[in-house]
């Protein structure tokens, strides 16, 4: 049998606060205005990424706030760990998780998700005669749909940071990364070849709460939707 | 290689496992129970084999599954077999062929297991119980009716009270793909943001019908709300006829069994890809996965055809385990008649098989909770610390 692990007994779990889950870095610092606009007012340090605490209070006692990593709202809300999540679509397209639905585009964080290489390769030969292509990427499965689609496999290193360094130590001949105004890109000798897909933050929901807390996760739905229509 | 340590006898393969004492023994009594409350409707149990030509499982409804089956040669025929990884279209096979001339509606019901080629990582069994009814030969509202009541008195009976239901219509969406004229290299795009509920992306793939299918895919919830926003929604003929058949449903359930959570999510298709009509899944408040689930569908020979599959190991998940039997130390020597005579009254007896010392303590050691005294079954004392 499958080891218990001490989930919260059925009841208490349909009435549980809902809990939002709101991604470090990049984004967060975008939410703030967004979530203001939808009342919700979490505690003011969850912003703060020197706080140690990861589980915030909101002004609504039926609703939470935890930061996680990025990459982690989105395994959050597919396990049903957190029941809403704000995260960028760049990770949705990673992890193609079919318990995550998407209902919202909150039209923050927005870069995107590109191909990139040194400038002096960079058009010197024909992308359609490769077989195969060795890629550094955080984005491993994005990145080789994204080849397969052009019939070329991509032998994807997967790197959790300084992709930039990869194509000049000889690491991978591409790096596929978020591409937020290119200076990165350009400070390292890297040019832009291909943009993947534009990105920007999406409000996510996870299916089950959808189906059976309805109202609570609608209602949130609700909020931030209007929370996004002008004036 | 030749420094891997030995495998570990216990290890199995990814997403199997082993019931053990008490798990296995609830298992067997939540599935007798599922099945007593399908039987008393009038579905009667039929039991396909593990293995089948591959072509049986993989027609009609099966063709799903083609990806999920484990497949091998039959060495005596030599043609491919597949271990099943779905017993409905075993039933649906056994319903056309060997039950063809059986009237019709046809009552079916079946428990199993299946096994799948892999797991999910939300999901990782893969070996997975089924318990399940079909009715065939009957495409009506009634049917559907049937089928969702009888699946929820199932639940009610392993004490599953609270259960909600999420009504979806997988060919809704078709039916306005169709009428749009949307051309088919748009469809599976569109398709694939529908079901992820991309907002974003379905208003980007949506041409001539975003609007129409944004407000849908926000339609989704409590029952009364969903079916407002499609009667309110400016449908074509074929989902509008879609539509008013799932109010009719929703009204008759309702009116059945009022304390069943309906939700609706008219644009959902997931997964079934080979529903016709109405489809259907149920979960218990608070837990993250489906108990169940089923669907209108054609069976093989065109025939309609309505089936609910309930999972007994997730079903178990949600249900506190049920008072253990009570077992009863039946010291060395003692009267088998007065055992016989406590079986009777609901005990596991537990024989000694050779003289052994003080009978509690014997008891204690093999984990009973009483012993045999003088004809009369002594409840265990605590032990003391």
């Amino acid at each position: 049998m499958t080891a218990p692990f001490a989930l919260p007994c059925p009841a208490a779990a349909a009435d549980r606060p809902l809990i939002l889950a709101l991604p470090k870095g990049r984004i967060l610092g975008e939410c703030g205005a967004l979530l203001a606009r939808a009342g919700l007012h979490p505690a003011p340090d969850y912003a703060d990424e020197a706080s140690r605490r990861l589980r915030f209070p909101t002004d609504d006692p039926a609703l939470e706030v935890v930061r996680v990593r990025s990459f982690d709202v989105a395994t959050f809300v597919a396990f049903g760990a957190a029941e809403l999540g704000i995260c960028g679509a760049d990770v949705l397209m990673e992890f193609d998780y079919p318990e995550i639905y998407a209902p919202l585009d909150l039209g923050i964080g927005r870069c995107r998700i590109s191909v990139a290489e040194p400038a002096e390769t960079a058009g010197t030969d024909d992308p359609a005669r490769w077989s195969s292509v060795r890629v550094a990427s955080k984005y491993p499965s994005l990145s080789r749909r994204h080849f397969a689609a052009r019939g070329v496999q991509a032998e994807v290193v997967a790197l959790s940071g300084a992709m930039e360094l990869a194509p000049t130590l000889g690491l991978a001949r591409l790096i596929v990364d978020l591409v937020q105004t290119g200076s990165t890109l350009k400070a390292n000798g890297l040019v832009e070849t291909e943009v993947i897909a534009p990105v920007s933050a999406r409000l996510i929901v996870n299916r089950t709460a959808l189906k059976t807390r309805p109202e609570a996760v609608g209602g949130w739905i609700a909020r931030f939707r209007a929370a996004l229509e002008p004036g | 290689m030749t420094d891997d340590p030995p495998a570990h006898p216990a290890l199995l393969p990814s997403g199997f496992r082993d019931l053990l004492p008490e798990a296995a023994e609830e298992e067997a009594q939540a599935i007798a129970a599922l099945m007593a409350v399908f039987a008393g409707h009038g579905y009667q149990r039929v039991k396909p084999p593990l293995l089948e030509f591959q072509e049986g499982l993989f027609a009609g409804s099966g063709a799903a599954l083609a990806e999920q089956t484990f497949r091998l040669m039959d060495p005596l025929s030599q043609r491919m077999m597949g271990l099943r990884a779905d017993i409905t279209p075993q039933i649906a096979r056994i319903a056309t062929t060997r039950l063809a001339a059986v009237p019709r509606p046809l009552r079916l019901s079946y428990a199993g297991q299946c096994v799948r080629v892999a797991g999910s990582e939300l999901a990782p069994e893969r070996q997975i119980g089924q318990a399940g009814i079909e009715l065939v030969g009957e495409d009506s509202l009634a049917a559907d009716t049937e089928l969702l009541l009888v699946g929820a008195e199932a639940l009610a009976a392993v004490g599953i009270a609270r259960v909600s239901v999420d009504l979806t219509l997988p060919t809704l969406v078709p039916a306005l793909l169709e009428a749009a004229g949307l051309e088919a290299a748009a469809r599976a795009p569109l398709a694939r943001a529908l079901d992820r509920k991309d907002a974003a992306a379905v208003a980007h793939h949506g041409g001539p019908l975003a609007g129409l299918l944004a407000d849908l895919l926000l339609a989704a919830g409590p029952a009364a709300r969903a079916l407002a926003a499609l009667a309110a929604a400016a449908l074509p003929d074929t989902a509008r006829a879609l539509a008013e058949r799932l109010a009719a449903t929703v009204a008759a359930v309702a009116a059945r069994a009022p304390a069943l959570l309906l939700t609706v999510d008219p644009v959902e298709f997931r997964g079934l890809r080979y529903h016709t009509g109405l489809a259907f899944t149920f979960y218990a408040p608070g837990r993250r996965i489906e108990l169940g689930r089923g669907g209108r569908y054609l069976g093989n020979a065109g025939e309609p055809a309505t089936g609910l599959t309930l999972y007994p190991d997730r079903i178990l998940a949600a249900i506190p385990p049920p008072p253990a039997r009570p077992r009863l130390f039946v010291p060395w020597g003692a009267d088998p008649a007065q055992a016989a005579a406590r079986r009777a009254e609901g005990f596991a007896t537990v024989a000694a098989l050779s003289p052994h010392g003080p009978a509690a303590a014997e008891a204690r050691r093999l984990l009973c909770t009483h012993r045999l005294e003088g004809g009369a079954a002594v409840p265990l004392a605590p032990e003391h610390a």
